[in-house]
């Protein structure tokens, strides 16, 4: 694997504070009728390298966030900063630089894979997209083993595999442009326990590369109490509270200990992620 | 891999000795018949292309050769669909006729799906202001009945192949545009394209490599079954006389032209044209309704996983 | 207690092009008992929907069936016709929860119209009596009687839900088959829904349900079966399989570990295409037990354990593969710790 981003971080713990966090939203107001937004007045910062979980009930606009934090939601108020840099536009507005600056994976993978291309040609797209087509092969083939796809799967179409194997090239796709920033939105909602597992294994495993930063939305508190450092209650108002950041209405959850979790607080070394291989 | 397959469905006959039974409930599964379908239509359309496409190179004879002396005769080893009021051969001219008339049913479909499928991209794609111009566009033109829009087109030019397919062209683009419009927005909203704007992708990417491809079959599907639509279209103007000129054999004027024999008791003149009228377009809608099957990847959901 | 229902050698298998076949279920059997709830889990694609599908007749053209699934009064399921199926059977003996009840409701009318339209379809009575029996009927379900007048769409998961289930309960059907009920619904309306689908077992019903969410299934199941690539690795109690004692199966202990409040760590590679499933035991490829006869013969179901060298109960979770030798076959290599 390569990046700049992960030689500056490859010596030691991702840093934690006091530096540019490297997604901050500030004040973001956001939804479909500008009248009653789902999303209200929401600030919330990540550093660099920080994992930060976002739990709320289905419905209550931690999707439209996450979306918003991707740069693919117009907000109606509020900003977006990734690693310091204001997002001056939204969707095809912003500039390439900082819309790929974000990866991000969807929960339901039927609907988040183009049906016409094929697995291999699925997770090197945004590779094309960049004019980096040439390094498609060599990437693809690393990522695919990354995230414990089988070569032969990478020639079948999405409708020829399963959920699992689907989400799998999803979240390769999401990495292949090395983000700074992985925005995951019920990663694995649809997925059983073990595809969970290896999934989030691959998640750590590339942020302990490359000191990335996570937002991960999902209802699933047990499982983003394991995998974060930091786990926010969306309530369902639609306001939050970011304690990180001492902000408006937010409410960091109560760290209670979960049965069998007394291990792997993070910061945590890859080991306990064995790889999926 | 039919080795592991077979030697475990033979452990498993074994270890029950019942037999597989089909869930006589559940909805016969028939490929046979579809496929006796696909068979036919494609040895159809093979036979209709080759006559048009090689009659005219192999078989010298003028379709506008005149024979008073032969005239209206019935069916014979001579003539198989027997001769016209002029008596020209009837095989003859309505292998040409046909060849006018799937000229003009290809060339009109293809003009009403390239505009269809623009005017439908450009719709969906853009959105807001100019989609409800468009949109409103095409309410318009289907507030018009399209066969009186044609003859208004047709009567603005001389009688020939082209007005027609102006005519069948420019009156037929409504739906296609629809569809493809709708087909467009629903494709808009899905997260692949989230994931694609995400990944770097322009917005002409997006739409080349994503939103094109998800719409191309739907609009050939509705390109592919304009052309009988086309060809029945053709025949119209041409039996109403505003299409291609009489003394051109095209199916239309070919049935137009035997009107009178019919009233005669003489059958063959129209009997002959009516079914190259029908029999290739339904062999064409055959076709296109098995590649419709085809289009939705069904695999999985049949098997339910 | 006698069985509620009796499933024997249940196989399904699709006839694809070529002549080829897809085993996706093969050779299950279990019962099921009133007030008793049945978890059915395992990872996507194993076969745990084709087999609910083919006990509700439900299965698409090209699938074949064979054993039986009988009801103590009433047709086998598997050979019954479709009249009977739809008649007698569906939503008087057999309800069922479905996976998407959003996509399982007509989007163009409200609850209401849905819910009295079942009564009547189900019990002939007439209009005023349907109306109170829908009301009875969303009440048992716990849906909220305002609600009632609203669009599929107008209604969030857990209402649609709720809806759904209220609809399988209107026919008072004896046994309740729960097809991924808890799919995108988030984690307290996951509880809430298994506790409401635990309280119809305790009416008495027998509930099958069949989930890929070992956490909603510890939460209501009283007995659970593993299934992997179409067959029934492992079924045991509840308590057992969550509790100290654990799965004896090595894919169900994998499972079982994979959880985020357990080790967290994956079962290594992918399960096997069910076209081209291996010899032997479907699971060797990715076995750390695996020996020799495990890519030879296919384990039969042995006191609740399709395995060759199935592990200890007495192990600790989280033990895993590094258990002392099974109870019905030597120790072989290839064991040890990861």
């Amino acid at each position: 694997m390569s990046g700049r981003a992960e030689q500056s971080n490859r010596s030691g713990q991702p840093k934690r504070s006091g530096e540019v966090p490297a997604l901050a939203l500030r004040g973001v107001t956001a939804g479909y009728e500008r009248r009653a937004p789902v999303v209200r007045d929401v600030t919330l910062s990540i550093a660099e390298g920080e994992a930060v979980a976002l739990l709320g009930p289905s419905g209550c606009g931690k999707s439209t966030l996450a979306r918003v934090a991707a740069l693919l939601h117009r907000p109606y108020a509020g900003t977006v900063t990734i690693g310091g840099e204001t997002a001056r536009g939204w969707r095809h507005r912003a500039p390439r630089e900082q819309r790929t600056a974000v990866g991000v994976v969807f929960q339901q993978p039927r609907m988040s894979a183009d049906p016409k291309l094929t697995l291999g040609a699925l997770l090197t797209e945004p590779l094309r997209a960049c004019g980096r087509g040439v390094e498609a092969r060599r990437l693809g083939a690393e990522l695919a083993r990354e995230v414990g796809l089988d070569e032969e799967l990478l020639g079948r179409r999405p409708h020829e595999v399963s959920d699992g194997q689907l989400q799998r090239a999803c979240l390769a796709r999401a990495l292949v442009l090395r983000p700074r920033v992985l925005v995951c939105d019920e990663m694995t909602g649809m997925l059983d326990a073990s595809t969970t597992a290896a999934l989030v294994a691959v998640v750590e495993r590339y942020r302990w590369r490359s000191g990335a930063a996570l937002l991960a939305v999902g209802h699933d508190r047990g499982l983003l109490r394991r995998w974060c450092d930091r786990t926010l209650d969306f309530e369902s108002a639609g306001g939050m509270t970011d304690s990180g950041s001492g902000g408006l209405r937010l409410r960091r959850a109560k760290d209670r200990p979960l049965k069998g979790a007394e291990h792997a607080r993070t910061p945590r070394p890859p080991d306990t992620t064995t790889p999926a291989s | 891999m039919a080795g592991p397959q077979a030697t475990q469905a033979a452990e498993a006959t074994q270890a029950t000795g019942a037999p597989w039974a089909s869930r006589s409930g559940a909805v016969p599964h028939r490929p046979g018949r579809r496929a006796l379908r696909v068979g036919v239509s494609a040895g159809v359309m093979a036979i209709v292309l080759a006559a048009v496409l090689l009659v005219p190179l192999l078989i010298p004879a003028d379709p506008q050769d005149v024979r008073l002396d032969e005239k209206l005769q019935a069916p014979s080893w001579e003539h198989p669909f027997g001769t016209d009021r002029l008596g020209r051969d009837l095989l003859l001219r309505c292998v040409y006729g046909l060849r006018v008339s799937l000229l003009v049913g290809l060339v009109a479909a293809l003009v009403a799906t390239v505009l269809g499928t623009a005017i439908g991209a450009a719709a969906g794609a853009l959105g807001g202001r100019a989609d409800r111009l468009m949109m409103r566009l095409v309410d318009v033109f289907s507030a018009v009945p399209h066969l009186l829009l044609g003859i208004f087109i047709v009567a603005m030019f001389r009688p020939g192949v082209w007005p027609v397919v102006l005519s069948v062209g420019l009156t037929h683009w409504l739906s296609t545009a629809r569809i493809v419009r709708a087909e467009v927005l629903s494709l808009r909203s899905r997260p692949y394209i989230d994931a694609a704007i995400s990944g770097g992708a322009s917005r002409t990417r997006v739409a080349v490599r994503h939103l094109v491809p998800g719409v191309l079959p739907q609009a050939v599907l509705a390109g592919v079954l304009m052309v009988p639509h086309a060809i029945w279209h053709e025949s119209a103007l041409s039996f109403l006389g505003l299409g291609i000129p009489a003394h051109q054999p095209s199916l239309g004027s070919l049935t137009e032209a035997a009107r009178g024999s019919l009233l005669a008791g003489d059958w063959w003149p129209t009997l002959f044209p009516g079914l190259f009228i029908i029999i290739p377009t339904l062999a064409i809608a055959g076709l296109a309704g098995a590649w419709r099957e085809r289009l939705n990847p069904r695999r999985r959901s049949e098997l339910m996983l | 207690m006698s069985a509620l229902l009796s499933v024997t050698g249940l196989s399904v298998r699709f006839r694809m092009r070529q002549g080829r076949h897809i085993h996706a279920v093969t050779e299950v059997s279990f019962d099921l008992a009133a007030g008793e709830c049945l978890a059915l889990v395992g990872e996507s694609g194993c076969g745990k929907s084709v087999l609910a599908a083919a006990l509700l007749g439900l299965l698409p053209g090209n699938a074949q069936v064979r054993g039986a699934a009988l009801l103590p009064q009433g047709p086998d399921l598997l050979s019954a016709d479709e009249t009977t199926m739809a008649k007698a059977v569906r939503g008087r003996q057999v309800g069922l929860v479905p996976q998407s009840p959003a996509a399982h409701l007509t989007p163009v009318r409200t609850v209401r119209a849905q819910l009295e339209e079942t009564v009547r379809e189900l019990t002939g009575v007439r209009r005023a009596e349907a109306r109170t029996a829908a009301l009875e009927a969303a009440e048992r379900a716990a849906f909220p009687a305002d609600h009632l007048d609203r669009h599929p769409h107008q209604l969030s998961g857990g209402l649609a839900q709720r809806a759904a289930t209220a609809l399988a309960l209107v026919g008072d059907a004896p046994l309740l088959i729960a097809d991924e009920p808890t799919t995108g619904l988030d984690r307290d309306l996951v509880e809430h829904t298994v506790d409401e689908l635990r309280r119809h077992a305790e009416d008495g019903r027998g509930l099958l349900m069949i989930t890929h969410d070992l956490a909603a299934a510890e939460r209501i199941a009283d007995r659970v079966a593993v299934m992997y690539a179409g067959r029934v690795v492992e079924i045991a109690s509840a308590a057992d399989f969550f509790g100290p004692p654990g799965p004896r199966h090595p894919y169900a202990r994998g499972l079982l570990n994979a959880l985020p409040e357990r080790e967290f760590t994956p079962i290594p590679g992918n399960p096997p295409e069910l076209g081209a499933l291996p010899d032997g035991c479907a699971f060797a490829p990715r076995c750390t037990r695996v020996a020799k006869a495990c890519r030879t013969d296919t384990p039969a179901l042995v006191e609740g354990t399709a395995c060759h060298f199935p592990l200890e109960r007495t192990a600790p979770a989280g033990a895993g593969a590094g258990a002392t030798a099974g109870m019905t076959g030597p120790r072989v290599g290839g064991g040890g710790p990861r």
